[in-house]
């Protein structure tokens, strides 16, 4: 390519999650493309030069400015596409103010790519290749593994849609699979783990006065599976076990509360608010072990900090996670939806040498560092939007 | 019925909107009140148009939930009420909170809030839910009324979770209370509330309508069926958990969900990942007439929740000579008594779950014909309408 590739990453909101604010950052400080944030911007940051934030914020006055300007912008400017746009718009019945907020936008600065991170809004953006914008959408979480599952209408949109899209990029291969059933064909798709770079803190200590640490991290939705943790703890509970099982992220859930008041769990269970990033990596390194007891994920990137900072990982089968955690290799893994096979796992890994935890420690950071490096995540990326 | 001479009781019952014509618990409650001479008033927060057909008097808490001006403007009304209409409820309230030590500030908001209250004339003020109690555990005493309230399951057991000490003043309180369950009682207890200020009043059932003619199902088809909102309490993932067990021993069985609900999405994707979606009809949420016709189809009743008051759709499906199985939660145990008109199996334990269905499926038919007749004579003669309304009846003339 002659040029930088204009490369819109849109997630909807700005800044966005962590590993795609990761993805933005390193994208940008390679130098070789010119990234576009559009949506609603919810807090100001101060990005490298490479990145233009075209966002709004959450007020009427904010969006009214930004459709006078653009919708000023298309008529006298672009009114060919304007047009074009707003009959595609008419037929499809999005053609209210919001919509074209959120359309104009892109479309006057019409970016070479426009890469969706999120699945369910494929059907509001594949009107971009009518002008010659390359549509790419990310498999990632929920929206692919369990969403289109319990809902027809979603499965039969992804259906239809998914064809049209120029090429998808799976944060699994298991993903990849999943996303199969909905017509993503291996020759669009490129698996690209995540990537990220996390120094250790100091030395931290673990197995405070004897008693086993474990810890998870995450919101309390149920697709994290901690009811199952909590089953398990409850095990280990009647077998004498001394633990404390901590859940940041999941203060105020009543469903855990009552499981932990139910199994008599209070003095062994904490669920704590969500914590700022250092709290948590803290918390991870201070801790024997991370539980993944999730039902279905991607790859988890708590799972890959907590190899970085010396913490075993315990994790279930639960898609794209067995492509990094080889049980008892550089961790552990048991089957999803199974209590018994989480406490007796943790029983296991509660009565390993200090040669083995030593080689399961190095192990896990070597996977890390080989298969979840950042210089692969944006060198992957890039040559996948590059093969376009 | 009403006895001659007898001054006839007003009861204010407070809920958070009119009940609409599914919730036959507070419909028959109060058409119950009213054929026995009470006169009922129903203090609700939220009100609609249409609720204006409603059997009794309907008076509404003003809405703040709107822009602030108007919640300004709803404020100042009901506050200038207060002061001006009925002076000596608002001060006596406003004093008895500060007893509570309530905050000056807290006090003054819950004078603007409970002003719908001050104007009535009631003997008892009946809170129908124990969140609603909170914030008015003096408007009662305020207007001369007694003071009830009926804790249904969640707001005993789950609300405290998430609203820490919610009930610390109202279980300082001399008011009468009525739980579903002994076992209820029992956890009410156990907050200091004296036995004698609690009153069991079990749900009950229209066994008019919850009777039939026919024999009961005995296709060679498995059968099962659950009549719940898809909550998690309901413990719709342990049941599927036991029922994917079922399949791996070879059982072919079919299971109906009837009930709409918040976690269709979690029980789909768990039935998907446990191999038994096609075993599985959601209905969604269906009117009696067709919960009837469904309940008449199958052959178990499965309520395997992990919290429950008591639970209306269990006796239902006794009183239509279903087997049930229920797990131990709360009241479900006095519900179904084990082994005698239905089986009980400890809660959270999927395979126990199983191994229960898979022996009663075993059980030969006349011992499985002697649990149904003695299921549906119980349901019949102890949870009756006419015998519900009677100790409601007691519960306020008492």
């Amino acid at each position: 390519m002659s040029h930088k590739l204009k490369i819109a990453i849109y997630s909807g909101v700005i800044p966005s999650s962590t590993f795609i604010e990761r993805l933005i950052t390193g994208l940008s400080i390679s130098n070789q493309c010119e990234i576009y944030l559009f949506g609603a911007e919810k807090q100001m940051l101060r990005y490298d030069k490479n990145v233009k934030v075209v966002g709004y914020r959450n007020s009427k006055f904010s969006k009214f400015i930004q459709l006078i300007k653009y919708s000023f912008l298309m008529f006298f400017f672009n009114r060919k596409d304007k047009k074009k746009l707003d009959v595609i718009l008419k037929s499809k019945g999005r053609n209210t103010r919001l919509d074209k907020v959120k359309f104009y936008p892109v479309l006057w600065h019409k970016p070479d790519i426009f890469h969706l991170q999120w699945a369910k809004g494929i059907e509001d953006w594949i009107w971009l290749k009518e002008f010659g914008v390359k549509v790419v959408l990310s498999l990632r979480g929920t929206q692919i593994n369990h969403s289109p599952i319990a809902d027809a209408e979603l499965a039969a949109m992804y259906r239809r849609e998914f064809p049209k899209v120029d090429g998808f990029h799976a944060v699994s291969k298991a993903i990849a699979n999943e996303a199969a059933k909905y017509g993503v064909t291996p020759a669009k798709t490129k698996v690209v783990y995540s990537g990220l770079q996390l120094e250790p803190s100091l030395e931290m200590e673990k197995n405070k006065n004897g008693v086993f640490q474990i810890i998870s991290i995450g919101r309390p939705h149920w697709i994290k599976g901690y009811t199952y943790a909590l089953d398990g703890c409850k095990q280990l509970k009647d077998n004498g076990f001394k633990f404390q099982y901590t859940i940041i992220g999941a203060a105020g859930n009543i469903e855990l509360a009552y499981q932990i008041e139910d199994l008599g769990l209070q003095n062994e269970v904490i669920l704590m608010e969500k914590q700022p990033f250092n709290t948590v990596k803290e918390n991870i390194q201070s801790s024997d072990l991370l539980v993944l007891p999730s039902l279905k994920e991607g790859i988890a990137n708590v799972v890959l900090e907590a190899m970085l900072l010396k913490t075993f990982v315990l994790t279930t089968d639960c898609g794209g996670m067995t492509e990094v955690i080889n049980d008892n290799v550089n961790g552990f893994v048991v089957p999803i939806r199974n209590s018994e096979a989480i406490a007796q796992k943790i029983l296991e890994i509660s009565t390993l040498s200090i040669e083995q935890k030593d080689e399961l420690v190095n192990n896990a950071i070597q996977t890390v560092r080989n298969q979840h490096n950042e210089k692969q995540l944006i060198t992957g990326m890039l040559n996948f939007y590059k093969d376009l | 019925m009403k006895q001659k001479g007898q001054k006839s009781q007003t009861i204010g019952l407070v809920l958070s909107t009119v009940p609409r014509y599914s919730e036959t618990f507070f419909r028959n409650k109060i058409k119950g009140l009213q054929n026995h001479g009470f006169k009922v008033i129903l203090f609700v927060d939220y009100y609609k148009k249409e609720d204006s057909s409603f059997s009794c008097k309907i008076v509404s808490a003003s809405n703040y939930n709107n822009s602030r001006f108007i919640n300004f403007w709803n404020s100042f009304v009901a506050l200038s009420k207060s002061v001006f209409v009925h002076p000596k409820r608002s001060l006596k309230l406003f004093q008895l909170n500060k007893k509570d030590h309530i905050s000056f500030k807290d006090n003054l908001k819950q004078i603007i809030i409970n002003e719908f209250f001050l104007s009535e004339q009631v003997d008892w003020l009946h809170f129908g839910f124990g969140m609603l109690a909170v914030n008015r555990e003096n408007v009662a005493a305020a207007i001369k009324a007694k003071m009830a309230v009926s804790f249904r399951g969640f707001d005993l057991y789950l609300s405290p979770l998430k609203h820490k000490n919610c009930y610390n003043i109202l279980f300082k309180k001399d008011i009468r209370y009525h739980v579903l369950s002994q076992e209820m009682k029992h956890d009410l207890m156990k907050y200091k509330v004296q036995e004698n200020q609690i009153k069991v009043i079990t749900p009950a059932i229209n066994t008019e309508f919850f009777q039939t003619e026919k024999s009961p199902h005995k296709s060679k088809h498995l059968q099962l069926v659950t009549v719940a909102r898809q909550h998690w309490k309901k413990g719709f993932i342990y049941t599927l958990e036991a029922l994917a067990c079922l399949k791996q021993n070879d059982i072919d069985f079919h299971y109906t969900i009837i009930g709409g609900g918040i976690e269709q999405e979690r029980i789909t994707f768990a039935a998907y990942q446990l191999g038994i979606l096609e075993n599985i009809t959601f209905t969604g949420k269906l009117p009696q007439e067709e919960v009837k016709a469904t309940l008449l189809q199958s052959s178990i009743f499965v309520q395997y929740s992990i919290q429950e008051g008591f639970c209306n759709a269990v006796l239902e499906a006794q009183a239509l000579g279903l087997l049930c199985v229920v797990s131990n939660a709360e009241g479900l145990a006095e519900n179904v008594l084990n082994g005698i008109t239905g089986w009980v199996v400890p809660k959270r334990e999927p395979i126990q779950l199983a191994q229960k269905i898979m022996e009663i499926l075993n059980l030969p038919e006349e011992q499985k014909q002697e649990i149904r007749n003695v299921a549906i004579e119980r349901v019949k003669k102890e949870f009756n309408l006419e015998k519900q309304q009677e100790k409601f009846v007691r519960f306020y003339q008492n």
